[in-house]
């Protein structure tokens, strides 16, 4: 799977789940993933409660996301919680720390358990 | 006579020292806060250890227990792992057994009623007050998501409380503690962003955690009830001054403050020897002759 797959599917996911919808029906941000071994950049933007994905780099980020293609790619395909390589600095993100934390909980509500 | 000292993550500003009577025994009681400095949290615990009987964790839960399960924070276990000999407790064994039967009990005695509508700013960290109010039919309102993650999604069962936690507590629980809760000065910070006034504005009832409650505090609280502890004279006039109706504190009210569960269950464990765990703690908690207390404030 490409990582515009996976980040398609994730978005996917969070449109799929009612719960997901509600509580983004108001975080509207941009968020930019930057592969720091590839220099690939995509793209995930939250609109009302929906989730976008793409690829580039085009817009000005709320957040911005970098990590290897396997951290970023296990992080968004639900294998690995940001957590982990957040702390261990495997996966670094700029923004706000709500922002942050939203991003690990969606992560969470759709994968975690 | 025996000594507790609570080690606390929040601010200074709130250090005290006094003596309080508990099976019979007095036991001297002291405050210590660390600005939010884990590393300065670090190193009175390591010069405590084997100085005093019982350690309390202040300002952080070591552990949050949901529904019988227990998810470790896991910078309190780096606290908690610098004590060697003492005991070091958290205050979670206080929570899950006094906290339940104070909601009963103000629900026995009438002062609050299943009709009325309940904001619990956090429930996660007092599962035991949670299930108390979803138990008695109380309507409410869990505000984890909105206080402590700024996501506004109100939880309104117990069953989704408990999903919440199962999906989120385990990987939660590895984050910096800072970013789960406001530690040191962030405590005294005060939000005046209006966003979650209508929470406030819909409930009857606020109970829970007082640093969230203090710092989303609306501008008007008349006719309302306010379930916490850790309060101060400052925060009672602060109460006072925004027409809060009725205080209830779940920790007794000693030199004008009411303490924090950590210290009364490193007070219980000093007095009785019993470890929360162990299968006469809930004996232990009940006969510590543990008192809440109520304060009017429009009367006062």
């Amino acid at each position: 799977m490409t990582m515009l797959q996976v980040l398609e599917n994730f978005a996917r996911e969070c449109n799929s789940n009612d719960r997901l919808r509600q509580m983004n029906r108001e975080w509207n941000r941009t968020i930019v993933i930057r592969e720091t071994d590839s220099g690939n950049a995509y793209w995930l933007r939250s609109q009302e409660g929906t989730i976008q994905s793409g690829e580039g780099s085009q817009f000005e980020a709320d957040l911005e996301v970098e990590g290897s293609h396997d951290v970023i790619r296990s992080v968004f395909s639900g294998e690995m919680s940001p957590t982990e390589p957040y702390n261990a600095g495997d996966l670094l993100v700029k923004g706000r720390q709500d922002d942050l934390m939203r991003l690990d909980i969606i992560t969470l509500l759709i994968w975690g358990e | 006579m025996k000594q507790v000292v609570s080690v606390s993550l929040g601010s200074s500003k709130r250090d005290h020292d006094t003596t309080i009577w508990m099976y019979h025994q007095e036991i001297r009681v002291t405050r210590r806060g660390c600005d939010g400095d884990m590393d300065r949290a670090m190193i009175m615990l390591r010069e405590l250890d084997n100085r005093v009987d019982v350690i309390g964790l202040g300002g952080i839960d070591r552990y949050l227990v949901v529904n019988g399960k227990a998810y470790e924070i896991l910078d309190a276990r780096r606290l908690a792992e610098c004590v060697q000999s003492t005991p070091v407790v958290d205050g979670t064994g206080v929570k899950a057994v006094w906290e339940y039967w104070v909601i009963n009990q103000l629900v026995e005695q009438k002062i609050i009623v299943p009709d009325q509508k309940v904001l619990l700013v956090s429930a996660l960290d007092r599962f035991g007050m949670a299930q108390a109010f979803y138990e008695r039919g109380f309507a409410t309102v869990a505000g984890d998501l909105i206080f402590a993650s700024h996501i506004d999604y109100p939880i309104l069962s117990l069953q989704e409380l408990e999903k919440f936690a199962r999906r989120l507590l385990p990987e939660m629980v590895k984050m910096p503690f800072a970013m789960l809760y406001p530690t040191g000065s962030a405590q005294e910070q005060l939000s005046f962003d209006p966003i979650y006034d209508r929470y406030f504005a819909q409930a009857d009832i606020v109970a829970g955690d007082f640093h969230f409650v203090r710092r989303y505090l609306p501008d008007e609280l008349s006719g309302k009830l306010i379930i916490t502890n850790t309060t101060t004279e400052e925060d009672r006039r602060l109460l006072q001054d925004r027409n809060l109706r009725t205080l209830i504190t779940t920790t007794p009210v000693l030199d004008g403050r009411s303490f924090g569960t950590n210290v009364i269950e490193a007070a219980i464990v000093a007095a009785t020897g019993v470890m929360p765990g162990q299968k006469q703690w809930e004996d232990a908690v009940r006969g510590a002759e543990l008192e809440y207390t109520v304060t009017r404030l429009d009367r006062v």
